[in-house]
């Protein structure tokens, strides 16, 4: 490792500082541009702080938006040994969990742990605030949500099954203090301390001197548990000591961790229990517990949190279409249509196939509703989704899913933009550099002049413009590979000008295509990229937070691994799981 | 349509400690009555939001002194109100600049900071508190809610702009520079927080006395835990000690509410109430999907909670930049569409026929505002209500001048009646400014600011 670093120290000595001192620091230095100033970034190639800062660099530069045309441009040979020697960068990096901070439950979160801990249907949550993915602000809380977490707590005391309470508040005669430890014990995750007990028991010795029954005082107990900072946040059972820079998770944590990735709510006594006797972190155990937990059916959380997001299908519910051109997206299709993908994605993991199985599968997921869009509405395969063999090449796979089509879609008309964004950013794991400002978009085009256009002419059109061709020349033909989908994903052969489509192109980096099936055929076989695209975001998922330098280390060695292994889906998870900066954190910075 | 009567007078202060009752020292509700010298009504503050700009050549005044006798199109509902708005031209919106890009993602969470987010930590919120929240940390300990954030559509858009936190474009309002104030799109939660009604639905909680306690329990136990957490954890516990306190307030307020309203059906009036003062008023909670009724019941509960003094500081996002269509207006396209219109008359029009439906709202609760007696006034009179876009022209992203529209003469500090031209000022003077004739002593400028706009005060 350490021999490592100094030859990636001296390769970037060699091919970026004198680049960016050529090159970059007449804007990006002391009034740095873009909030860039590189000058100081050279000067600390591993620091943490300007890892986000190279990735963008590596974007600019590799899309030919950097440096700018009026400025001296940099050689073929340079251009290419500085983009090299960025994508060693990380090998500078100290070994490090990342930060880390208590994280509140997430909306769906609270919703299953209240089920599975009081036996009351989840969406007893659902005038709680909508979420946003995001850092920062999933951790937020609000005067009203606090108001709001009440207010469930009263109703769900209300709805809690008789047998549920007898379980949880009996028996009668069972003394007070190991009644607070049992509910903050499995409320809290993690064994509560004297001192949390205590309080509890305060709360009900509060109820009974404003004359509550024991029954009604053992309630307003468990109100208090259900309004505490322990339950709605996921917090460490141990102190760390003073001076450590970096903490193993505690047990506790650790089965937390894990419940809440793979099923979103909170661990159950098997997986408790092996946290009580400190076995979970033996790796056999963990991932035993993992293979197990994914069985389970509650594992479909992990599509409703991670793959839909992954997808972009947690925004095909409130997306908005023009309600003349597609009166068929109605809440019942798009529900297909995110149920297909959710299926597929499941079997993907239960059976443990290759990742490359998203791209290249020739078999998806249909009821009567959604094979209409494939053109298979003779098949009478009822209302509920079934598994169905697909003879068509073109569809298949991710890119052949209508929901996925849809999303990428403006409300009115496809976009080749979109969904060539998409297919970069999400399917190949590549950085796209976001639009200059001030870009005239499609919609301002003369009308009388492009009308009898085709899409892709008008985009080509708009590509005469020398500052938009360097970024559309990558993105455009991976989408208008995929114009024979329509805005919801019906395959077409002309589209609105009446103009033919014509599905040709050639990905960046070579490989020609002329059908979305050849498309696909390309894309399935760059596997490498499609696994650590996989792997960077799954991880990311499962810590919380954005990938910094070290990260991508853990994500190379998850790869060999991955190839080892035949690229399997359960690989991905199980690596995951065990990795450092799952397994650890940093307690300050 | 079914409707719940707010039931008597609320807004009853001093009068506690006249009577021996408790004093709620955290509240600041018992301040000594001084004599029976006349009672100044505080000044309160509401902001209501429209994204995408506007029509300019609607919205905008042909001259300062044509401005009363015929206003623009846009301001049409507004005419009988005039004498109490006030308009500027030439306050500048934040510039975008590194952000070129994401000129929606940044119009409203702008608006009231006044300030770019924190272009490293472009992923998480890290913007700087707003202005309605420093309005809030100043004059909030004296009500029974800090603040009210409102919102017609839930705050979930979904688009990445720039790598900016989706946060970004929905929310206005922040506590801090990394905590966004989630707002509330359902009324009858509002109704059941304000007011402690537990008929209305929702799940807000009703007031007991007894969680009181039990949260000051809770509390206690949180304190031991927070000494156990590192630095960065603590914090994200400070913030759910500080919502947990405003939820003991809230109980206390209603609490205190209904002691008031048993002095006061004994006969025993209260001190500080002006005789002539109107009562609180009706809420309807609309069954239907209509927009505009919609609107209207949480721009009544603004005026409820501003009127029974149960906040002085409030924020309702009208619409957010996520595809909001307008059925009511006879056509189905959203609202973002249009605005890039390109001068195609009949995107125009659709575009003039949002805004006026958004600033119809906004003039609907002024006169509302403006019907009931507060003092020697109106409640209008002490309240400074603005309406505005964080962009000016939707079909090229300007926000040279930001269109907004003042109501309301804060309590005499605002100079109304006028359309003042040719402004030199950007948004966080306009703040600065806002929160000073609010009476909140800035110990540094909002965001941009770089002076207060002394031509719109009084």
């Amino acid at each position: 490792m350490i021999a490592r670093r100094k030859e990636v120290n001296q390769i970037f000595q060699k091919d970026v500082t004198p680049f960016v001192t050529q090159y970059c620091v007449e804007c990006h230095a002391d009034r740095p541009k873009a909030g860039l100033n590189l000058r100081v970034a050279v000067k600390k190639p591993g620091d943490p702080a300007f890892t986000r800062k190279w990735l963008e660099c590596i974007a600019n530069v590799r899309a030919g938006d950097m440096p700018p045309e009026e400025a001296d441009q940099p050689s073929e040979d340079e251009r290419r040994r500085f983009l090299e020697a960025l994508g060693q960068i990380k090998y500078l990096s100290a070994r490090d969990p990342g930060p880390f901070v208590i994280r509140r439950l997430t909306k769906a979160e609270y919703g299953n742990t209240l089920r599975d801990f009081l036996g009351v249907e989840p969406g007893i949550a659902r005038e709680l605030p909508e979420e946003v993915s995001g850092a920062g602000y999933l951790n937020s809380l609000s005067p009203m949500q606090t108001e709001q977490y009440l207010g469930i707590a009263n109703l769900a005391l209300q709805k809690m099954p008789a047998a549920v309470q007898r379980r949880l508040l009996g028996p009668p005669q069972a003394d007070v203090r190991s009644i607070a430890q049992k509910l903050a014990r499995i409320a809290y995750r993690r064994p509560p301390t004297e001192d949390e007990v205590d309080v509890l028991v305060k709360v009900f010795d509060l109820g009974r001197a404003s004359n509550l029954d024991r029954n009604a005082a053992l309630r307003l107990m468990l109100k208090a548990v259900l309004i505490s900072p322990q339950f709605l946040f996921i917090t460490p059972s141990v102190e760390v000591p003073a001076g450590e820079k970096i903490a193993p998770l505690d047990d506790f944590q650790l089965a937390s961790r894990l419940s809440y990735l793979l099923w979103s709510t909170l661990p159950d006594a098997e997986l408790s229990g092996l946290a009580d006797q400190g076995r979970l972190r033996e790796p056999d155990m963990l991932k035993a517990q993992t293979l197990r937990l994914l069985a389970d059916k509650r594992s479909r959380a992990l599509f409703d949190g991670f793959g839909a997001q992954w997808l972009g299908l947690d925004r095909l519910a409130s997306k908005t279409f023009d309600t003349e051109k597609f009166p068929q997206m109605t809440p019942a299709v798009r529900a297909a249509m995110y149920d297909e993908a959710r299926l597929f994605f499941e079997g993907v993991v239960r059976d443990n196939l290759s990742l490359t199985t998203f791209i290249s599968a020739d078999y998806s997921f249909l009821n009567d509703t959604l094979a209409v869009f494939y053109g298979l509405e003779k098949a009478s395969l009822g209302t509920s989704m079934r598994k169905v063999q697909l003879n068509n090449p073109n569809r298949g796979g991710i890119l052949g899913m209508p929901g996925i089509l849809a999303v990428t879609s403006f409300p009115t008309r496809t976009s080749a933009v979109k969904r060539g964004v998409w297919v970069l950013e999400q399917v190949l794991g590549e950085q796209v550099p976001p639009a200059p400002p001030n870009i005239p978009a499609l919609e301002k085009q003369d009308a009388q002049k492009v009308g009898h256009l085709t899409l892709r002419q008008r985009t080509e059109l708009h590509r005469t413009n020398a500052v938009c061709a360097n970024c559309h020349r990558i993105l455009d033909p991976i989408g208008f590979g995929l114009e024979n989908f329509d805005a919801i994903g019906r395959w077409r052969d002309r589209d609105e000008s009446g103009g033919a489509i014509d599905a040709a192109g050639e990905l960046p980096g070579g490989g020609r295509f002329a059908s979305p099936a050849e498309l696909k055929g390309l894309i399935a076989s760059r596997r490498d990229d499609l696994a650590r695209n996989l792997a960077e975001k799954f991880l990311a998922y499962a810590i919380g937070r954005q990938l910094d330098g070290y990260d991508f280390i853990v994500v190379d060695q998850m790869l060999n691994t991955l190839a080892v292994e035949g690229y399997k889906m359960q690989t991905l998870i199980l690596e995951t799981v065990t990795s450092y900066p799952f397994l650890n954190r940093r307690v300050q910075d | 349509m079914s409707s719940s009567l707010i039931s008597r007078r609320t807004c009853l202060r001093g009068i506690s400690a006249a009577l021996g009752l408790p004093l709620l020292d955290t509240m600041g509700w018992a301040e000594p009555v001084k004599s029976r010298q006349a009672y100044k009504p505080p000044v309160r503050l509401g902001f209501m939001y429209m994204p995408h700009g506007v029509i300019m050549d609607e919205f905008w005044p042909a001259a300062p002194d044509s401005f009363l006798k015929n206003p623009p199109a846009a301001l049409e509902s507004l005419r009988p109100m005039l004498s109490q708005c006030l308009l500027m031209k030439g306050i500048s919106g934040v510039p975008i600049k590194p952000f070129g890009s994401a000129p929606h993602a940044l119009e409203l969470s702008t608006w009231l900071t006044a300030t770019l987010p924190n272009a490293a930590k472009r992923s998480e919120i890290h913007i700087a508190i707003s202005a309605d929240q420093i309005f809030a940390n100043y004059y909030g300990a004296l009500t029974a809610l800090p603040s009210l954030e409102l919102a017609t559509m839930p705050q979930t858009h979904k688009e990445n702009q720039e790598g900016l936190n989706e946060g970004y474009y929905s929310h206005c309002s922040f506590r801090s520079p990394t905590q966004a104030m989630p707002a509330e799109i359902n009324p009858r939660n509002v109704l059941n927080r304000l007011f402690g009604k537990t008929d209305a639905g929702g799940s807000a909680a009703a007031a007991d006395p007894l969680d009181r306690s039990m949260l000051d329990l809770v509390i206690g136990g949180a304190r031991d835990l927070r000494r156990r957490l590192p630095h960065g954890d603590q914090q994200k516990l400070d913030e759910y000690l500080d919502s947990v306190r405003s939820v003991e307030r809230r109980i206390a307020a209603i609490e205190q509410r209904q002691k008031d309203a048993a002095l006061e059906k004994a006969g025993i009036a209260p001190a500080r109430r002006a005789g002539s003062d109107t009562p609180p008023i009706e809420i309807k909670i609309p069954e239907g999907d209509k927009r505009s009724e919609y609107m209207q019941v949480m721009c009544d509960l603004t005026v409820l909670a501003f009127q029974s003094d149960t906040t002085r500081v409030s924020t309702y996002i009208g619409s957010t930049p996520n595809g909001v269509s307008y059925p009511e207006l006879g056509f189905s396209d959203t609202h973002h569409g249009p605005t890039h219109h390109n001068n195609q008359p009949d995107k125009v029009r659709k575009v003039a026929a949002i805004t006026k439906f958004n600033i119809d709202q906004f003039a609907y609760m002024v006169k509302k505002m403006d019907s009931l007696h507060e003092g020697d006034g109106t409640l209008l009179d002490n309240c400074i209500m603005m309406w505005g876009s964080g962009l000016e022209d939707g079909n090229k992203h300007t926000r040279e001048n930001l269109p907004f529209i003042l109501a309301g003469r804060g309590g005499g500090a605002l100079k109304t009646g006028r359309f003042i031209n040719q402004v030199k000022g950007n948004q966080g003077d306009l703040l600065t400014t806002l929160l000073t004739c609010a009476g909140v002593p800035l110990d540094r400028p909002i965001g941009i600011a770089t002076r207060t706009i002394r031509e719109m005060m009084a």
